[in-house]
């Protein structure tokens, strides 16, 4: 506004000035970025929230407006609650198990040694793998009667039989979350080593002067220094995690028995195959409105940390 | 919201009249043509047009299909072949990704424009699509007398609510492969019943002669609703009853016949644990590396099993329809595509012509060729042509007369969804009798 209010006192623009004031010019200058976002994301997630108060499908051609009835069936109903309890399941390990590893990786990538570039580059291969070709090679390395992993743990003794990774519903889980956490942990060290990276190492020399050792040093002054990165990268990790949805369905298709079924994957199926866009559209709420409780906290605990820094 | 429940009842009227204005003029169109046929002058440019003009223009849509030849070819065929109706083919995704095929036939019947006139559905919609009111029933253009050339099981699944909603047109069905080597060292004779099928299994495994006895397929996929469609229908259970407002999966036949399948695995153990994660493939590659004795699978496996490249098991595999229960009858699911009009064509004698066209014993043939698609017309079985190319195909029409359809009801995408859920849960724990009334419980409530 201030450089208007210039550029007016300089004479030329000063009519165009005049007609149309500050204020104007940023709203038609925000239009067209406000257009898109509306068009592609505020509008999407309205019309989910108002097709979630229908009770429309394509296949009975209903449409009607029927208030909370779909809310009321979704808290009474099974499929649900067991779905939403593997989703939260597999968020909170993976998210644990990545940034844990994550963290060591990161840690080790932050020092310096020979062929540093090269080890960075090949730590990243897991994670711009597509993730369909990621289940088929884990559905491979776990297959119950020819997989290697079985082999392996067969012949060092720690199993006296095959195990049926994906056919048991003790095992499924457990064999989705290895194979996300090896997908996705390279992309964790990334943000933490570069939130390392950040950390000043004058602070680290200092430390090393007064006699700190190593683990010395990581507890006090670098993982406080870490601890806003930690926490949006296991932001971004615990939302990414909650869409579960390719490793699950090529894998085991939510079997067995409903073992491994999550939010994603029973949307998917209610929406699309069984083409009742109401109530497929409030489980996606359900969704919607677990991921922003589970993206309050980590931001509450993220503010709360940052004032204690201040 | 109203105006779509409206749009039926207000559109009825206009579609007959159209209909019999249709036929007028293509009855006028087709004397015209026959004139212009006696001239014998329909090459010249000019007649081409006139001829162009007064074709009825209708759509074909159905997933694509590929062989030596499209779909697409199929129905440019069918343009030259006749001079009345002029098809414009729509291409669906390929039958593998069928929930795409699905949707994308709903988003269009849904909107009741008549588009696509004619259209191939998986047997699972048939019931979805009549209750829609989106399939015209047939019954006036294929009488009794028509249908009996196609097997009882297709027709039945292409009935809904007593009417014919679609008329059939190619099939697969599960069946029962055995090892003929491993089976000539235990009796020689192909097990009719599944306890039989037990006893040999295990023996064979016991005798170290195999590795595993009997292959199914238990992941928590439709193939799991197949597999239990078939054991269940051999004990003379059935999943629905016959109204279709109720579930009879928790009584005793149905019971007696999932206790089976887990007991493959539990008890028996003919069939190893894996079973639980495999759906189509994952089972047919330990049979056809050589590593089992018996297998429930579709048509598809037996060109492998005779691939010297992909099998270790060429010439030593035979087919044969599944066994059943003492007192039983083989049942095996069928599968395939068949052919529907929409209710809302604004061309229907041009639609019902292309079906009969499409349905009928020379294009069936010119598919099983083609294809590799079984017809559903037991005669051409016997076909020498068919015979000869496709021997196998051929081999299969006794196991293709036990193909039963799976529940017929507008909501099977529900109900296939809670059956995936429930088997897979009692094969799981082994209580099948406690899960099969929770899931009958359940079933009851979505098609009420």
């Amino acid at each position: 506004m201030t450089a208007a209010a210039t550029i007016s006192s300089a004479g030329r623009p000063r009519r165009l000035g005049r007609a149309l004031p500050g204020a104007f010019w940023v709203l038609i200058l925000l239009t067209p970025a406000f257009v898109s976002l509306a068009s592609v994301s505020f509008y999407p997630i309205v019309n989910g929230l108002y097709l979630s108060l229908t009770n429309t499908s394509l296949i009975t051609q209903d449409q009607e407006f029927t208030g909370f009835a779909n809310y009321v069936q979704l808290w009474g109903d099974p499929q649900f609650w067991n779905a939403w309890w593997h989703t939260m399941w597999f968020t909170a390990a993976s998210t644990m198990l990545e940034t844990l590893i994550g963290l060591g990786m990161a840690l080790i990538l932050c020092e310096a040694f020979k062929g540093r570039g090269l080890v960075r580059a090949a730590m990243l291969v897991p994670w711009a793998m597509p993730t369909v070709v990621t289940s088929k090679m884990f559905g491979w390395l776990f297959d119950g009667q020819n997989g290697i992993i079985n082999y392996i743990l067969l012949h060092a003794g720690l199993i006296d039989q095959n195990v049926n990774w994906y056919g048991s519903t003790s095992t499924a889980m457990i064999t989705i979350i290895i194979a996300d956490v090896w997908k996705t942990t390279p992309f964790m060290a990334l943000l933490l080593l570069t939130g390392l990276q950040t950390v000043p190492n004058s602070l680290i020399e200092a430390a090393r002067m007064d006699g700190a050792k190593g683990w010395i040093t990581f507890w006090h002054i670098r993982l406080p220094l870490l601890m806003p990165t930690l926490l949006i990268a296991g932001l971004f990790r615990a939302l990414d995690a909650f869409r579960v949805f390719d490793l699950v369905y090529v894998l085991t298709g939510g079997g067995p028995a409903d073992s491994t079924e999550t939010l994603s994957t029973l949307s998917y199926k209610v929406l699309f195959s069984t083409l009742q866009f109401g109530y497929g559209s409030a489980v996606s709420t359900a969704m919607f409105i677990t991921e922003g409780v589970i993206a309050l906290v980590f931001v509450v605990y993220l503010v709360r940390q940052i004032r204690r820094a201040q | 919201m109203t105006d779509m429940k409206k749009r039926p009842t207000a559109d009825s009227k206009p579609v007959g009249h159209v209909t019999i204005a249709d036929r007028r003029q293509f009855l006028i169109g087709s004397a015209g043509l026959l004139g212009a046929a006696a001239f014998g002058a329909g090459t010249s440019l000019g007649m081409g047009r006139a001829r162009a003009q007064s074709r009825a223009e209708i759509s074909f849509a159905s997933a694509a299909f590929f062989g030596k030849e499209t779909f697409g070819d199929l129905i440019k065929a069918f343009n030259e072949s006749q001079d009345r109706v002029l098809v414009k083919n729509i291409e669906l995704p390929p039958p593998s990704s069928s929930t795409e095929v699905y949707q994308g036939l709903v988003q269009q019947l849904a909107r009741r424009n008549g588009t696509p006139d004619v259209f191939s559905q998986d047997v699972i919609w048939i019931a979805g699509f009549a209750a829609a009111g989106w399939a015209l029933p047939l019954d006036e253009y294929f009488p009794a007398d028509k249908r009996s050339a196609y097997f009882t099981g297709t027709l039945d699944a292409c009935t809904y609510g007593g009417k014919l909603t679609a008329l059939p047109w190619f099939m697969d069905s599960g069946m029962f492969y055995y090892r003929k080597d491993v089976l000539e060292k235990h009796g020689g004779k192909v097990p009719e019943t599944w306890p039989d099928m037990a006893t040999i299994a295990a023996a064979a495994q016991k005798a170290g002669d195999i590795d595993f006895g009997y292959l199914w397929q238990g992941k928590q996929a439709e193939v799991l609703v197949c597999d239990a469609v078939e054991i269940i229908t051999s004990n003379n259970g059935a999943i629905l009853a016959p109204d279709g407002k109720s579930s009879l999966i928790n009584q005793k036949g149905a019971v007696e016949a999932i206790q089976f399948l887990h007991d493959t695995i539990a008890t028996t153990k003919i069939s190893p644990q894996d079973v639980l994660s495999w759906d189509e493939e994952p089972s047919r590659q330990p049979f056809t590396s050589g590593k089992a004795m018996f297998m429930r699978n579709w048509s598809y496996v037996y060109p492998i099993a005779q691939d010297p490249k992909a099998s270790q098991v060429v010439d030593k595999v035979g087919v044969a329809p599944l066994p059943s229960f003492p007192g039983g009858k083989s049942s095996a699911c069928l599968g395939g595509y068949q052919l529907g009009v929409n209710a809302n064509s604004k061309q229907r004698e041009a639609a019902i012509e292309l079906l009969t066209w499409l349905s009928s014993t020379e294009t069936q043939h010119r598919i099983a060729l083609n294809f590799g698609l079984a017809p559903t017309r037991p005669a051409l079985f016997q076909d020498e042509q068919i015979k000869k190319e496709q021997p196998f195909m051929a081999s299969l029409e006794n196991v293709f007369t036990g193909a039963t359809a799976r529940p017929k009801t507008p909501q099977y995408a529900k109900v296939t969804l809670a059956l995936q859920s429930g088997i897979s849960k009692a094969l799981v724990s082994g209580k099948v009798q406690a899960e099969m009334d929770a899931l009958a419980d359940q079933i009851t409530k979505i098609v009420a």
